[in-house]
């Protein structure tokens, strides 16, 4: 099924879709559709739509440092869409391997996968967050390794769940007596099967993951400045929101309106999972 | 000279005025040196602050009013601070726990919000030509709560403490140089240092150095299970991280406080709390207002935003024995291509004095006013490509937001400054609890820099040669002796002198950026009277009142 | 049953086993630093180095574990360097303002999100349903950052209705907890309602409701009688699963209002490498994680006797 094919037989996917799709065209496009250069200052707190001294206009007005609060958001739209996107893509890479080898092998793989993957999920995930990121320093790149140790887990379980059902059916069977390799089997015939829960779940993951990178940005745990990114605008602002409500209200609108977008296209893929012909699991 | 009343002036030992006292008196007269400068400098040289006060009005050098109406007597405030452990004052390792004990322990000298040097336990002092005697005359009369006299034995007992060989205090290393505590009477002693130090009476109101009673190691070393003080609050209530409680105490030595009760409300490390519960009329005082809530601040009904300077300061320092920093060209092209009054303008809101790279602060007694700085990006670049950095280089600034969101914010408008002259900054920023343990060790950092009274405190802290502090790992002979020969001028004008070659050498050496001197903000809500912010966030509450 | 339990606890020693020592390793990268936090930024290298010795930090690593490890094992947690005070007794308190925190977020959540979940899973589609839907995936969508930044806007600087710290440092007060569980309410019941909402919908689609509407049986008998036991087990299960969530969700929240409960706990502990006392909330966060589990299992089959408890052990919960 195409992707435009799922958006059409699903109203709140549509919309969903739209407006992940704007986010995802404004991190492409950035720098072409960012009216100014997001670290320069220019003039410091300009209201939405005010001018400055010498006569530019600022949208969304400046943050403290005069920088354009537009042309931060897309840009912060960018470094949502890179980092999440890396970090939910690391985190599906350790948690498919090894929930796929569980649940394929069950045994002693199984069982101590499994206890890993327990072992982490009974940890509170931001303290989790917090430790990791204390402990290693606030960069990207760490923020990914964070990520993938907390949500590697609970992808593990899910897709262990899958492999331990799809491999019972006979399709599988029929691989395995037709002597294809165990990786083949693993990645041709169970994936495949098992990516229409996975394609909602990496929907709904990216967005916790963009509201991750938020909340750590809020704590001040979070990218290193001037990196425009939606939840360290947000804490940077948060102390002047009475005073100058623009600093928090957009970046606010952008995190929660991508989240919207995440959660709409999650509950339309599932809809059309369970009603279509073609997707068996719910 | 005619007119100069010096016989308005007592010592405060006793005999004869000290030297100095007289061409201070006449720089005063002639209005060379302000009402500050002269009182300070006169309770330096052992001068009795109401016959300093009475000279200086003789002058008409009155200061700014501080009466708001008759005070009123009684009422509770609450002051938001973190309620910290503090078992052991000479261990606290910051201002807000000796703001609690401050309502019950004493310090031998008090340096108050106007950066004035004050008798306070010891009643006087009087160091000797060479500064390197010091003798102190305590107050008589004063007693603990417990009801023993306070004596020379209490200040014996502290200072051999923070002495010990197993001492932790930093006491230790800042008093590394008394070689001799000798005990002259009951209320005398002399202090014998093995070099000059203008700074004693300055350096004893330092947060660790509360005057603990002379059995507090045999009660226990835990202050808060036996809060004895000769101060005006008797501590009644203490929860770490919650709240601490302190009422008025009968039969304290000086004028009673006007406050019943002072309540420490902990507000946890989130600033933007903090106003809310001032906006609630939750807390009464906010100690610290920091720029980002300023404008806020402002918008409040009910509640006073209070300004004050103070040579609080941040500075960007470069490790000149690290690469790239070694090479004088790099350090240069850095403080050549920053810009000092942006990051003034845009991090601190214009609120505070452009720095000039070189830590003494326009409003510190010896200040010199060196030919301000000039930006030069072009020289900048020149420089970076003698030194073989053709194509720009790429340098880490660690930042530990330790005061707050703006020292981040200014590191942000130096790296748009840099980046102009091809220095490509990164900007590495970790919690404040990340930050100290390595403040002292990372090549380039951004390092918060309190208040202190003399800019000579600061410097022979943090650039003499070898210094504890010295996070620059800065060593210059001419600077050193720079700076003992400034140390061992008492007269302000002269050490101002002294000053410039000091001020140059640091300044030349391109060891810092130093974007501004930080004004200090506090709020308070409108009930509050006389409470005032001090450079050093150090608060006395017992002429504090409440309508 | 019993034995089902036994392997449950078992499987959490095992787990707090595991989990304190990857604390231990973590917090190893950074403990050189604990000596300069301790004594401050001004004291030296030798002053430093001689506490480190005193305290133990110069012992190899895994002498430092066990020595931990069998000091806790007795009730002696060590000391908390950031608060220079017993451990344990920082943990009860905090983590009893939590609880409150937590009891009083589900009770306001629970009743109006299984309310709001019932009254749109019982017609699917209508007019209503779909108010409450965009309502619930609206305020799911708005992270507890913003929500409590705009809450306090509202309610404490402008409308000057509200405490704004919720410190509760002269006795517990009921209108200091108002903010952080509104701020924590408006996620959860946007998420349960949703949750109760679908298997109300699947619910109402079983055979024994349909049959029992040909029969003729009244709406609300219906919604009562026969759909809402079985459309009640996925939200109640995932009602204790929040239980966990809660303990670290609340972090943004209590930090934010400067609430004395155990997530500002574990922030100032993890911002500080507070060894002993990250290990301690972490143990407490196992424990409070597997036996919400626990209880939820057992809900589950009480509420659904047609699964055992075999059955349970296979059941994995959503993460």
């Amino acid at each position: 099924m195409t992707v435009l094919g799922v958006l059409r037989r699903s109203g709140p996917a549509l919309i969903g879709g739209a407006v992940v799709g704007v986010w995802l065209a404004c991190a492409l496009f950035a720098p072409l559709l960012a009216p100014y250069d997001p670290l320069k200052s220019y003039s410091p707190l300009i209201s939405p739509g005010g001018l400055s001294p010498d006569g530019m206009r600022f949208w969304l007005g400046t943050d403290l440092l005069g920088r354009d609060i537009l042309s931060r958001l897309i840009h912060g739209a960018r470094t949502v869409v890179v980092w999440a996107g890396l970090a939910t893509l690391s985190a599906y890479v350790v948690g498919l391997a090894a929930g796929l080898l569980a649940g394929f092998y069950r045994g002693w793989v199984d069982t101590v996968l499994s206890f890993v993957a327990n072992t982490v999920l009974s940890f509170p995930v931001l303290v989790l967050y917090i430790v990791i990121i204390v402990s290693i320093g606030a960069s990207a790149a760490n923020i990914v390794i964070a990520v993938t140790f907390a949500s590697a887990p609970a992808i593990f379980r899910i897709v262990r769940a899958l492999t331990i059902d799809l491999r019972s059916r006979d399709f599988v069977a029929a691989a395995i007596t037709q002597g294809e390799s165990d990786w083949r089997i693993m990645l041709v015939e169970i994936l495949p099967n098992a990516s229409g829960p996975l394609v909602v779940d990496v929907c709904l993951r990216l967005g916790y993951t963009a509201i991750t990178i938020g909340v750590l940005g809020f704590l001040g745990l979070g990218l290193p400045p001037p990196t425009p990114d939606w939840g360290g605008m947000i804490n940077d602002g948060r102390a002047m929101a009475i005073a100058f409500p623009h600093l928090v209200v957009f970046p606010c609108i952008a995190i929660s309106s991508l989240m919207l977008g995440l959660s709409l296209l999650a509950d339309g893929l599932r809809e059309i999972a369970n009603a279509g012909p073609g997707g068996g699991e719910g | 000279m005619s007119g100069l009343k010096l016989g308005r002036l007592r010592s405060m030992l006793g005999g004869a005025l000290h030297p100095a006292v007289r061409p201070l008196a006449e720089q005063a007269t002639r209005g060379e040196i302000g009402r500050r400068e002269f009182l300070r400098t006169a309770a330096f040289l052992g001068v009795t602050a109401a016959s300093a006060k009475a000279f200086i009005g003789d002058l008409g050098l009155v200061g700014e009013a501080a009466a708001q109406g008759a005070p009123k007597q009684g009422g509770t405030l609450r002051f938001a601070c973190s309620v910290m452990e503090m078992k052991d004052p000479a261990l606290v390792t910051w201002a807000e726990p000796s703001n609690l004990y401050r309502n019950s322990l004493e310090f031998l000298a008090e340096v108050d919000a106007d950066n004035v040097t004050q008798p306070y336990l010891a009643e006087g002092w009087k160091p000797s030509d060479d500064l390197k005697t010091w003798t102190f005359k305590l107050r008589p009369g004063v007693k603990w709560s417990n009801g023993d006299d306070f004596t020379v034995e209490d200040v014996e007992f502290n200072f051999k403490r923070w002495q010990a060989p197993d001492s932790k205090s930093p006491n230790k290393t800042s008093f590394a140089m008394v070689t001799k505590f000798e005990k002259l009477s009951d209320l005398e002693f002399r202090l014998t240092l093995d070099r000059a130090v203008l700074a004693i009476p300055e350096m004893l109101y330092a947060y660790t150095c509360p005057i603990l009673h002379r059995k507090f190691d045999e009660m226990g070393s835990d202050w808060i299970k036996n809060p004895i003080g000769t101060g005006p609050f008797q501590m009644t209530e203490y929860k770490v991280s919650s709240i601490a409680k302190f009422k008025r105490r009968d039969g304290y030595w000086g004028k009673p406080a006007f406050l019943d009760e002072i309540q420490y409300i902990d507000l946890g490390t989130d600033i933007a709390a903090h106003v809310a519960a001032l906006a609630a009329g939750q807390v009464d005082v906010l100690y610290r207002v920091t720029i980002a809530e300023i404008e806020l601040v402002e918008k409040l009904p009910n509640v006073r935003l209070l300004r004050g300077k103070a040579a609080q300061t941040v500075v960007m320092r470069m490790q000149v024995d690290q690469k790239p920093f070694d090479d004088i060209r790099v350090r240069q092209a850095v403080c050549l291509a920053a810009d000092n009054q942006k990051m003034l303008e845009l991090a601190y809101r214009n609120r505070g004095v452009v720095g000039e790279n070189h830590h003494v602060a326009p409003f510190q007694p010896e200040y010199f006013k060196l030919p301000p700085l000039k930006r030069d990006v072009a020289k900048a670049k020149a420089l970076l490509a003698e030194a073989g950095y053709k194509d720009g280089i790429d340098l880490e600034l660690v930042v530990g937001n330790t005061q707050g969101k703006w020292e981040q914010d200014a590191s942000q408008v130096l790296q748009q400054a840099l980046a102009e002259a091809g220095i490509r900054l990164k900007l590495n920023v970790m919690p404040a609890a990340q930050y100290w343990p390595i403040w002292d060790k990372v090549p380039f950092g951004v390092t918060f820099w309190a208040h202190r009274p003399l800019a000579v405190m600061t410097l022979d802290l943090a650039y003499r040669s070898g210094a504890s502090w010295n996070e620059s790992h800065f060593s210059d002979k001419n600077f050193d002796a720079a700076l003992d020969k400034a140390m061992g001028i008492v007269n302000p004008r002269e050490r101002s002198q002294a000053m410039e070659q000091v001020e140059k050498i640091l300044q030349d050496s391109c060891v810092i950026v130093q974007p501004f001197w930080a004004d200090k903000f506090a709020a308070v809500s409108a009930k509050v009277n006389n409470h005032r912010p001090h450079p050093a966030d150090y608060f006395r509450m017992d002429r504090v009142w409440m309508t | 049953m019993k034995r089902y339990i036994a392997i449950k606890l078992g499987e959490m020693i095992l787990v707090m086993l595991a989990v304190s020592f990857i604390v231990h390793v973590a917090l190893e990268l950074n403990v050189g630093d604990v000596a300069a936090k301790v004594l401050g930024q001004f004291s030296t290298a030798a002053q430093r180095q001689v506490w480190l010795k005193e305290n133990g930090y110069l012992d190899p690593f895994l002498v430092r574990y066990f020595r931990w490890l069998g000091h806790f094992i007795v009730g002696d947690w060590g000391q908390s360097l950031r608060f220079r005070t017993e451990v344990i007794s920082l943990i009860g308190p905090r983590l009893a303002a939590t609880g409150i925190l937590a009891a009083a977020t589900l009770l306001v959540t629970v009743p109006i999100a299984l309310l709001l979940g019932i009254a749109a899973g019982v017609r699917e589609g209508s007019l209503l349903d779909r108010g409450i839907t965009v309502f619930s995936v609206l305020t799911t969508s708005i992270p507890e950052f913003a929500s409590a930044v705009f809450l306090s806007a509202v309610f404490v600087f402008w409308l000057g209705l509200l405490p704004g710290a919720s410190t509760m440092t002269a006795g517990f007060s009921p209108a200091e907890l108002v903010l952080p569980v509104m701020v924590l309410s408006l996620y959860t019941a946007g998420y349960l309602a949703r949750m109760t909402r679908s298997s109300m919908i699947e619910a109402m689609a079983s055979p024994y409701v349909r049959t029992a509407m040909m029969k003729g049986a009244s709406l609300p008998r219906i919604v009562f009688r026969h759909a809402l036991r079985n459309a009640l087990i996925a939200p109640i299960t995932v009602i204790m699963l929040q239980i966990p969530w809660l303990l670290s969700g609340v972090i943004v929240v209590e930090v934010f209002f400067a609430y004395k409960g155990f997530g500002t706990l574990l922030f100032e502990a993890a911002l500080n490498s507070d060894i002993y006392l990250i290990e301690a909330c972490a143990m407490v966060g196992v424990v409070v994680v597997v036996v919400t589990q626990l209880i939820s299992d057992m809900l589950y089959t009480w509420l659904n006797p047609r699964i055992s408890f075999r059955d349970v052990g296979r059941r994995e919960g959503g993460a």
